[in-house]
C-alpha cells in the first residue's frame, strides 16, 4: 500500500512516514476493498459465481486499483459465459498496472484465435437476436437461436435461464428443469436460476410440500406437459390376474394375428416394393440401352458416310495419280514434249499424241495441257500431214480406196488448213461408196476454202451425190 | 407464479465485441478512494488559496 500524497510506502502508522499525510481512512478503505476481494474469492471457490461478482464489484467501488479483484471479476465472468464483459475487466487492468500482469495473458490467450474470438462475437450476436425474437413473440426462432449459442458457448449462464424460461412458457417443464440444472452447475447461487427452478419443480412434483409419497398413491394419476404432449401417468393400477390358459391363449392369438399380418400385409408390400424395384431398374436398363443403340445408329451413319466419302476420295486421288489418271495423262504430253524437242522425231510423238487423243478427252483437260497439247501438235502436224497425204495420194491413185482413207484422214486430223487431203479423202470416201463420209468431206471443203477451184470440183461432186439443199 | 413478460425484461442485450471499447471508455471508474481522497485533498487546497489571498 502506497501513500495517495507522495507515493511512499506506508508502515503500520495512520500517517504516511514521508510526507506526514493522514492515511487512516484510505487505509480503511483499500482494507474494505480487499476484504471484499477475498470475500469474492472464496465465492468463486464454491462456484457462487454471482455472489463473487457483486463481492468483487464492491471490491472495485472501493478500490478501482485492486487488480486482483478485477482480474478475478474478469475471469467470473467468463466463467459466465459473459466474454466481452471479461475482457473489459481484462483490459482496463492491464492498462493500470502494465508490467506483470495476468490480464495480459488472458487477453492474448483469446486474442491469438481469431476464430475463437469470431465464434464468441456470433454467439452474442445470437443471443441478442433470440432476446429480439422473444420480445417479437417468435419464441420458436429463438428457441432454435438459443440452441445455437449454447451448443457454441455451453457456459453462457443467460442464455440457458432465457431458454429455460421459453420452455417454461412453452410448458416443457422437463427441459426447462434441464436447463436449470446446468446452470446451476455454473452458478451455484443464481438467485433468478433458482426461482425458476422453483417453480418447474413445483409443476413437476405439485404434491411435493405435504406428503408425497402417500399423497401420490391416492392420486389416479399425474399429469404434466412435455413438449406439446400432456402426459398422464396413472398410478395404482394394477393389471388383473389372469390364469395361466388365458396368458398362453392371449400369445396365441397374438401370434396368429402377427402371422396374419405377416401374410396380408408385410408379404405383399416387401413383394409390391421389391417388384417396383425390378420394375425401376429394368425401366433405367431399358433406357439406358435405347440410348445405346441410337448412339451406336448415329456412329454406324458416320462410319457409312465417311467411308463413302474415303472412296469419292480415292477415286479422285485415281483420277489424279493413277495410271490413267490426270498427272499420268499431263507427264506423258510433257514426254512427247521433251522427246520431239530432243531427236525431232516426228513419228514417235505422233504416235503418241494419238494414243493420247484416243484415251483423253482434250476439251476436258485443263488449259495450259490444251495449249501444250495444240502446241506440240502445231509443230509436227504439217510434216506429218504431208507424210500421210502422200501415203494416202499413192494409195489412192492405185484404186486401193479403203487403204487410202485412213493416212487421208490422218493427214487432214494433223493439217486442217491441208486443203488437197481434204479433197483426196473426199474423193476417197466416195470411190469407196462412203457417200456420207465423202458429203461431210466436200461440205468441209467447201466451207474452209470457198473460193478455190476444188471448192468447184467438190460442190459438183458433192450434189452428183445428193441434191444441194 | 412467474410472469413470462416480466421476467423476459429482466434480460438485455449483451455487449457485442465490437462495442467493448466503447464501453470501456464509457465505463465511470470512479470510487470510494477517489471520492476519499477528493474529500481530503479540498480543504488543503482551500487554505492554501486562503493564505495566497491574505498574502
Amino acid at each position: 500500500m502506497f501513500c495517495y500524497n507522495c507515493g511512499c510506502r506506508l508502515s503500520e502508522h495512520d500517517f504516511c512516514t514521508s510526507c506526514g499525510a493522514d492515511v487512516s481512512l484510505y487505509k480503511k478503505v483499500i482494507h474494505v476493498s480487499n476484504m471484499y476481494y477475498n470475500e469474492g474469492l472464496e465465492r468463486a471457490g464454491v462456484r457462487d459465481l454471482t455472489g463473487a461478482v457483486i463481492s468483487l464489484r464492491q471490491s472495485l467501488k472501493f478500490d478501482k486499483t485492486n487488480i486482483k479483484a478485477r482480474n478475478l471479476l474478469g475471469l467470473v465472468y467468463f466463467e459466465m459465459g459473459e466474454v466481452v464483459s471479461a475482457l473489459n475487466e481484462w483490459v482496463i487492468s492491464k492498462n493500470m498496472s502494465p508490467e506483470k500482469n495476468i490480464a495480459d495473458e488472458y487477453i492474448e490467450k483469446i486474442q491469438s484465435n481469431s476464430t475463437r474470438l469470431e465464434s464468441i462475437n456470433q454467439t452474442i450476436k445470437k443471443f441478442n437476436r433470440a432476446l429480439s425474437l422473444c420480445n417479437q413473440g417468435s419464441q420458436d426462432l429463438a428457441v432454435i437461436q438459443l440452441k445455437k449459442v449454447l451448443s457454441m458457448n455451453p457456459r453462457f449462464i443467460r442464455a440457458h435461464q432465457l431458454l429455460a424460461l421459453l420452455y417454461m412458457e412453452r410448458q416443457e417443464w422437463e427441459r426447462a428443469e434441464r436447463e436449470l440444472r446446468r446452470c446451476m452447475e455454473i452458478d451455484r447461487n443464481n438467485l433468478q436460476t433458482m426461482r425458476y427452478l422453483k417453480e418447474v419443480e413445483q409443476i413437476l412434483t405439485p404434491e411435493e410440500g405435504g406428503k408425497p409419497p402417500a399423497r401420490r398413491k391416492k392420486e389416479e394419476a399425474v399429469r404434466y406437459q412435455s413438449d406439446n404432449e400432456m402426459i398422464i401417468q396413472p398410478l395404482n393400477v394394477k393389471e388383473p390376474r389372469r390364469s395361466g390358459i388365458s396368458t398362453l391363449l392371449n400369445i396365441g392369438i397374438g401370434l396368429v394375428i402377427g402371422v396374419a399380418v405377416t401374410c396380408f400385409l408385410a408379404v405383399p408390400a416387401a413383394e409390391s416394393k421389391v417388384r417396383n424395384e425390378e420394375q425401376q431398374i429394368t425401366t433405367k436398363i431399358s433406357g439406358e440401352s435405347d440410348a445405346k443403340t441410337a448412339r451406336i445408329q448415329e456412329l454406324e451413319n458416320q462410319i457409312r458416310n465417311l467411308e463413302g466419302r474415303i472412296e469419292e476420295l480415292e477415286g479422285q486421288i485415281d483420277g489424279y495419280v493413277g495410271e490413267e489418271g490426270m498427272l499420268q495423262t499431263i507427264d506423258g504430253l510433257l514426254q512427247i514434249a521433251a522427246s520431239y524437242t530432243e531427236t525431232g522425231d516426228i513419228h514417235v510423238a505422233a504416235d503418241e499424241l494419238e494414243d493420247i487423243s484416243q484415251r483423253v478427252n482434250i476439251e476436258e483437260m485443263p488449259e495450259g495441257y490444251q495449249r501444250l497439247y495444240r502446241s506440240v501438235l502445231a509443230s509436227i502436224g504439217p510434216d506429218l500431214a504431208a507424210e500421210y497425204y502422200n501415203e494416202g495420194n499413192t494409195a489412192y491413185w492405185a484404186n486401193n480406196y479403203a487403204e487410202a482413207i485412213p493416212p487421208l484422214e490422218k493427214a487432214v486430223y494433223y493439217d486442217a488448213s491441208h486443203m488437197e487431203a481434204l479433197y483426196l479423202l473426199g474423193q476417197a470416201y466416195r470411190m469407196n461408196g462412203d457417200n456420207e463420209e465423202a458429203i461431210a468431206a466436200y461440205d468441209k471443203l467447201i466451207e474452209l476454202f470457198p473460193d478455190t477451184q476444188r471448192a468447184v470440183s467438190a460442190r459438183q461432186f458433192r450434189d452428183s451425190l445428193a441434191p444441194a439443199n | 407464479m412467474i410472469n413470462f413478460e416480466e421476467e423476459l425484461k429482466k434480460f438485455h442485450p449483451s455487449l457485442e465485441v465490437e462495442d467493448a471499447v466503447d464501453a470501456i471508455y464509457s465505463q465511470d471508474l470512479t470510487d470510494i478512494a477517489d471520492l476519499l481522497l477528493k474529500k481530503i485533498m479540498e480543504p488543503e487546497q482551500g487554505f492554501v488559496q486562503e493564505y495566497e489571498e491574505e498574502q
